[in-house]
């Protein structure tokens, strides 16, 4: 039996590599699962889905905690969690990266497969929808199912989900990754921060589990206001930028942002406030302040700015 | 009818729906909690059912409201938040303010037996449901309160059957029908229109509904930057009518343009061609939804006139 988890964040369609990949091994005589972590993870956050491939029947259910393969759709996921974490010493991560596999950082030095999936999908799809090239990877890096058979099953798999003709092309993004992957082994030099979890013990534990307002724990925050500390700016792609010159208070983007990542610099003490800041009619200062820690980079605001102060930057 | 417009000018600078929630770049009911909550400050009390906004507003210990919330059952939030207002009461907490945040499967269907009923009783709460016109959480089912035409999972769009065939639930007409004190639509595009109604609704007694038009660019296949300008465009065609019920006295608040028969001017065409989700639709059923529009808005028009 061979186990593989990928790794991708919502919308990129980790779960749907899973499943063509199971199909694909199915094709090939073998039984299969797919299946993807089920929480509470929206569009943009990290995901995880996994898939399990062996000859005789499959009697798991469990996730996949020991993974002989770890598939890896972005570039930045590895930054913000352990993707080499339970991976067998014998196992391999297929990881989307324009990087050679020796220039890859991870938590450990493991055997890598690198193919720059983003560039071959925005070649071949024309966006960088990256699921079907990385299974070329995975085909050409591991030799435990031949590429013939992941095309086929990204046709099933796909064209059940988006048509025939665009499986065909993204049959077509795996087999260019296919060629253009190399294998090595990466650098383990990424640390991670300890994992903490309030556990209170059942005399801790509150009534009801009702908790206050941003009750100091070991583990951090907890309780009402605390999920301050969970940093979704990590889910960023695009990036707004302002140009305070060509601001008027309007106050839009300041009440459009569903993160609340705007601040309006009127409402900053004035040591916040950078030199050279102009005024509006009122004498208030002009202009915004983005908070990146949390903004996701939906683009509302550069979208709805009357004086288009707001730009979307990579 | 009071009038006193609050705009965004007037809102504080503290939100008591913090960051670091989890909704989906872009959600429309991500921007309408954030800023109901700095209209109804810190002496208010919560309630929301199973639906997108429970989830991405907290896992427990971690939480992104600042006041208390209760979270009981899906079909529950008229009833429960009634009890969160009788209990406050009996301990002299009559100020605080209770308000029922529920989606709209959560209200238009599963919950309708609850709110039915605390609507007749007048309890003294604020039910709002932030309508993103299906089941969002569990990926995008059908409600009562999705559009004709709509491609959702549970109605998807195949060579015979394309999309939703019933059209959406009128659930404020519902509400008025109860004769509660306040009733009022209100959308994310407008922010004068909605933080007035807000204020209004947190001011009165008695039972209030609001229904708000949340965009859900995940489910309707919208990119998350036009979030707001498909909002605004539901408005301009008449898919969505801005108005309030207060009192027995129903105004229509936002105007769409009208051609010179007084038909409504912008075709509902212009907004189902920026959503994936009416990407389907054929000529003969955009045209089958525009006549339901126009006499939607006819309907409204003459409901304005009666209840004066
Ligand atoms: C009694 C019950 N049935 C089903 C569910 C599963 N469930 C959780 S959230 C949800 C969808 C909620 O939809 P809606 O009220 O429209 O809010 P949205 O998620 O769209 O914001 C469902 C069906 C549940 N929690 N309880
Ligand atoms: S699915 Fe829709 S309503 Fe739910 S969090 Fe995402 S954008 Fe918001």
């Amino acid at each position: 039996m061979y186990e593989v988890r990928f790794h991708g964040r919502g919308g990129q369609g980790a779960v749907m590599a899973a499943q063509a990949l199971a199909d694909a091994a199915f094709i090939e005589g073998n039984y299969a699962v797919a299946f993807p972590f089920f929480g509470a993870e929206r569009r943009g956050a990290p995901v995880l889905a996994f898939a399990r491939v062996d000859k005789g029947k499959i009697y798991e259910k469990t996730q996949v905690y020991e993974p002989d393969y770890v598939v890896v759709l972005d570039d930045k996921l590895p930054l913000m969690v352990d993707v080499t974490k339970g991976l067998k010493d014998t196992g391999m991560a297929i990881i989307n990266t324009s990087l050679k596999p020796e220039e890859v950082e991870l938590g450990r030095a493991v055997k890598t497969a690198t193919v720059d999936a983003t560039g071959v999908a925005l070649e071949v799809l024309g966006t960088p929808i990256t699921n079907s090239a990385i299974l070329g990877a995975f085909a050409k890096a591991t030799g435990v199912v031949s590429i013939e058979s992941i095309k086929k099953g990204i046709m099933d798999i796909f064209g059940a989900r988006i048509g025939e003709r665009l499986a065909e092309k993204n049959a077509r993004a795996a087999e260019v990754a296919y060629e253009r992957t190399s294998v090595g082994i990466c650098k383990g030099t990424l640390i991670y921060p300890e994992e903490k979890k309030w556990l209170p013990t059942a005399q801790e534990f509150p009534t009801g589990g009702a908790l206050g307002l941003e009750v100091k724990t070991d583990a951090g925050l907890i309780g009402l206001g605390s999920f301050v500390e969970n940093k979704t700016g990590s889910w960023r792609t695009f990036m707004p930028v302002a140009d305070n010159s060509k601001c008027v208070n309007c106050k839009l983007c300041w009440f459009y942002c569903p993160e609340g990542a705007i601040e309006m610099l009127m409402n900053l003490p004035e040591s916040e406030i950078p030199a050279g800041t102009g005024t509006d009619p009122k004498g208030n200062p002009k202009g915004i302040k983005i908070d990146y820690d949390y903004c996701k980079g939906c683009g509302i605001c550069a979208n709805e700015c009357p004086t288009k102060a707001i730009t979307m930057e990579r | 009818m009071s009038s006193t417009k609050i705009t965004i000018h007037d809102l504080p600078k503290e939100n008591l729906f913090t960051g670091g929630h989890t909704a989906c770049p872009g959600c429309g009911a991500a921007i309408l909690v954030r800023n109901a909550m700095k209209v109804f400050g810190k002496n208010t009390v919560i309630y929301t059912p199973a639906n997108c906004l429970l989830v991405f507003g907290g896992t427990y210990p971690n939480i992104s409201w600042k006041v208390p919330y209760h979270h009981v059952a899906f079909e529950n939030t008229a009833v429960c938040s009634a009890g969160i207002k009788r209990a406050l009461k009996a301990s002299g907490k009559d100020d605080a303010l209770v308000v029922g945040f529920a989606g709209d499967g959560g209200t238009a269907d599963i919950g309708m037996q609850a709110l039915s009923g605390a609507a007749e009783r007048n309890e003294d709460i604020l039910y709002i449901m932030y309508d993103n016109e299906a089941y969002m959480n569990t990926g995008i089912q059908r409600s009562g309160s999705t559009p004709y035409g709509a491609w959702t999972t549970t109605t998807p769009a195949g060579k015979v059957i394309k999309g939703k065939e019933r059209f959406k639930k009128d659930v404020p007409q519902i509400m008025i029908a109860h004769n509660v004190p306040y009733v009022a639509t209100a959308s994310i595009a407008y922010p004068t229109d909605l933080l007035t109604k807000l204020e209004k609704a947190k001011n009165m007694k008695g039972f209030r509904y609001l229904q708000v038009y949340s965009t859900c660019p995940t489910g309707w296949r919208v990119p998350p930057e036009k979030t707001v300008e498909v909002a605004k465009k539901a408005v301009e065609t008449g898919m969505w009518t801005l108005y309030e019920y207060e009192n027995g006295k129903m105004t229509i608040n936002v105007k769409p343009k009208l051609d010179e028969n007084g038909n409504l001017a912008v075709p509902v065409r212009d907004y189902l061609k920026m959503q994936g989700r009416f990407r389907h639709m054929t000529d003969a059923q955009i045209e089958t939804l525009q006549k339901w529009v126009n006499e939607k808005w006819k309907r409204d028009l003459a409901l304005e006139k009666a209840l004066q």
